[in-house]
């Protein structure tokens, strides 16, 4: 038998419970696109935007799947949340509104949030009303989060807050932001502690947003200034000090999940329905990519599983994120390689996004090469 | 790391472990490979050569996911034996066309419309080899004495035994074939094959970790540099990958007796991911290990040197990649439906 840990969980069927859902929120999109409600996005998550199509989800039941009806959620598990937030994905859906409070903040809350900030701020998630943003990178912090410099002072009943964070989705139509900030000095031989969370209103006197453009225009991200913010102590999430533990304990959630195999479905799909068509030549390269979407989404899958059982999953979650984020950039690739000015102009445009969100990919959540060494870590080579 | 769903008893998988670690430790790999006799009437006393066949004809009754551990215990070792051609491919054939299993060493083939086949596994070694072949509009399963063929010895590159062989059909006793045995073949084929890749893909991780960890230079371990953490990161990355799509495609075959509509997509998929990942193992298990490992001294090509002759059989990584490719356009704008059904 072999000496290395097993990486990545077994995968196992899907309940037929489970399966129902899937074809209940399939039925659900084909409406919404027929009706013109959308048409699929490349990088959803992050780009699309839609306060109307979030609030039919809501409707639906479809939003805090996974937060327990006395805080007006649905008491269902964690992977009725997967099997969800899969087929939105696939389908290109525009989610960005929600995402950040569905994936992050309700989980989060549920963890270590107070009742007072579980009563303030879950229905409202639910509902999808209630949009927050993650303040955790900063100016030349890059991966390195423990370096943050936006620094937290203990004032009368709460604490005054004077930093900048950058890459903050979505931040310019959010209410909250919640923020990771240092509230004692950085101790060389304990990088990670002395860090702490707080709820920041997007609205607070001496707060300040402005847009970080992508490369092609768009505006999603934001570059969020804090002047003496005062947060009031009913609105410090978890403990004081506890901030890096609250903040690593659910990188499984957000390194495995579907969004990092699937950000450019929509791409590979049309791509496939081309070729199909005779539109574009076969290329057996497309069912490399297939397999290996295939393959990471059983992966994710797997550690969506685990999760839900409440195992470790770091580490499985970082594979996940390594071969799903390349393997979404390659589908990019590839379609990018198969357009010409003979191409439809639809299509192009949704190839064209691909190509420029692509650098994201392998980015944003860690990047695959800070990921690669927690793997290496768990293989015992550093 | 075993291709398994964890259900698979672990004392059994001990035994397997030993039998085989036992056997390695007398018989270095050659890359001339017979089929010892001896040891082969050892695994039967052991009740590991018909593992997956019924009670009642004298097999042990064990699943796929057993037989799987079995398989991959032997590649682990180096060990080369037709445990997979004779239980899992032949056996498996007869008794799906209802007809007898005796004690013979077998294994099985589909012979083309000249009663000719080539590069048959382990046929000049086996007592009997399962033929199948059409005739008159029909697929006909012979049960055929290896004396009664015209056999051409061959080898794949790691010396097991592929031969060519030859018959005149008509001369045979078959009995017709049930529905789908064919395409049942077609797939446990390609899916033994994946299997066994994945067990090389481990074991050459596994080796490469080792090597990285006792191996110093410029006046530190291996294991210290970043470059060779990411070359070993990728390899295991890739190596699991090919492990969760096998893994898949078995849990599926399994659930349906490899009738699920989406056995053939799923096998296709594990034979693309394993092919892929194979190149990438082996490139950076190689480079990790400098030029020691690409020696015949070294035991490294005794798990590269597999991953790659066995990515080639039963059909080329093109080969399935075009599989993967052909299922995504024929699903045309339901590319989605297909992956997840």
């Amino acid at each position: 038998m072999s000496t290395l840990p097993r990486l990545v969980p077994p995968c196992s069927p899907e309940a037929p419970e489970l399966r129902a859902l899937r074809e209940e929120v399939r039925e659900f999109l084909d409406d919404q696109r027929a009706a013109g409600a959308f048409t699929p996005h490349v990088d959803c998550w992050i780009s699309a935007w839609d306060e109307e199509f979030t609030a039919a989800l809501a409707i639906r039941g479809w939003l805090g799947l996974t937060v327990p009806e006395e805080y007006g959620g649905h008491g269902k598990s964690f992977l009725h949340r997967y099997v969800v937030t899969e087929e939105l994905l696939a389908a290109g859906a525009p989610v960005a509104a929600h995402w950040v409070g569905d994936r992050q903040i309700a989980p989060s809350l549920l963890k270590y949030g107070t009742e007072g900030q579980r009563h303030a701020f879950l229905p409202g998630i639910v509902r999808g009303e209630r949009f927050f943003a993650i303040g955790m990178s900063e100016p030349d912090s890059g991966s390195d989060l423990a370096s943050a410099r936006t620094r937290a002072v203990r004032v009368e009943d709460g604490w005054r807050i004077t930093g900048t964070k950058v890459w903050t989705s979505g931040a310019h139509r959010s209410h909250a932001l919640m923020l990771l900030a240092r509230t004692s000095p950085v101790d060389p031989e304990h990088r990670h502690a002395g860090l702490s969370q707080f709820i920041v209103d997007l609205d607070s006197p001496g707060l300040t947003i402005s847009p970080i453009h992508w490369m092609n225009g768009e505006h999603h991200f934001n570059e969020v200034s804090l002047d003496e913010v005062f947060v009031p102590d009913d609105r410090v999430f978890g403990e004081i000090g506890n901030g890096w533990k609250q903040v690593t304990s659910e990188l499984g959630f957000e390194r495995s999940g579907p969004e990092r195999t699937l950000s450019t479905f929509p791409v590979l799909a049309g791509l496939a329905d081309r070729m199909g068509r005779g539109e574009l030549p076969a290329d057996p390269a497309l069912g490399r990519l297939v397999a290996r979407i295939t393959g990471a989404r059983q992966m994710s899958a797997a550690v969506a599983g685990q999760l839900q059982r409440h195992l470790p999953a770091d580490v499985a979650a970082a594979v996940v994120k390594v071969l799903g984020t390349t393997t979404e950039g390659d589908i990019a690739d590839l379609a990018d390689l198969h357009c010409d000015d003979t191409t439809d102009p639809g299509f192009r445009d949704l190839v064209q996004t691909a190509v420029d969100h692509r650098p994201g990919f392998t980015i944003r959540g860690g990047t695959n090469e800070i990921l690669r060494g927690v793997i290496a870590r768990e293989l015992g080579l550093r | 790391m075993t291709i398994t769903t964890g259900q698979v008893d672990q004392d059994l998988v001990t035994l397997m472990n030993d039998v085989f670690g036992d056997y390695a430790e007398h018989h270095p790999t050659s890359t001339d490979t017979t089929l010892d006799r001896e040891f082969w009437r050892r695994l039967d006393d052991l009740g590991l050569i018909r593992l997956t066949g019924p009670e009642e004809s004298g097999g042990s009754g064990a699943d796929w996911h057993t037989a799987a551990e079995l398989l991959s215990a032997a590649v682990r070792h180096a060990v080369r034996v037709p445990l997979a051609e004779h239980d899992l491919l032949a056996c498996a054939v007869l008794d799906d066309a209802g007809l007898p299993v005796d004690d013979a060493a077998r294994t099985v083939t589909v012979l083309d419309e000249h009663g000719t086949a080539t590069r048959v596994p382990w046929a000049s070694t086996s007592d009997k080899v399962v033929t199948v072949f059409e005739s008159g509009g029909k697929w006909l399963v012979a049960d055929v004495p290896v004396g009664d063929l015209d056999v051409t010895p061959g080898a794949n590159p790691l010396g097991e035994p592929r031969d060519d062989i030859a018959v005149d059909v008509n001369t045979l006793a078959a009995t017709e074939a049930p529905d789908g045995l064919i395409e049942r073949l077609r797939l446990k084929s390609a899916l033994v094959r994946a299997i066994q890749v994945c067990a090389a893909l481990d074991k050459t991780l596994e080796l490469t970790v080792q090597h990285a960890s006792v191996r110093t230079q410029f006046g530190r371990s291996l294991s210290r540099f970043q470059a060779v953490q990411h070359l070993i990161a990728d390899m295991a990355a890739e190596a699991a990958l090919a492990r969760t799509s096998t893994e898949a495609a078995l849990t599926a075959a399994v659930a349906t007796d490899w009738a699920g509509a989406n056995v053939p997509f799923l096998v296709a998929t594990a034979r693309s991911c394993t092919g892929h990942g194979a190149s990438v193992v082996v490139r950076n298990a190689h480079q990790v290990h400098g030029a020691i490992g690409t020696t015949r001294e070294h035991q490294l090509h005794h798990f590269t040197r597999p991953a790659l002759t066995w990515r080639a059989e039963f059909g080329s990584v093109q080969h399935w990649d075009d599989q993967v490719a052909q299922a995504a356009l024929s699903a045309r704008d339901d590319l989605w439906g297909l992956i997840t059904r």
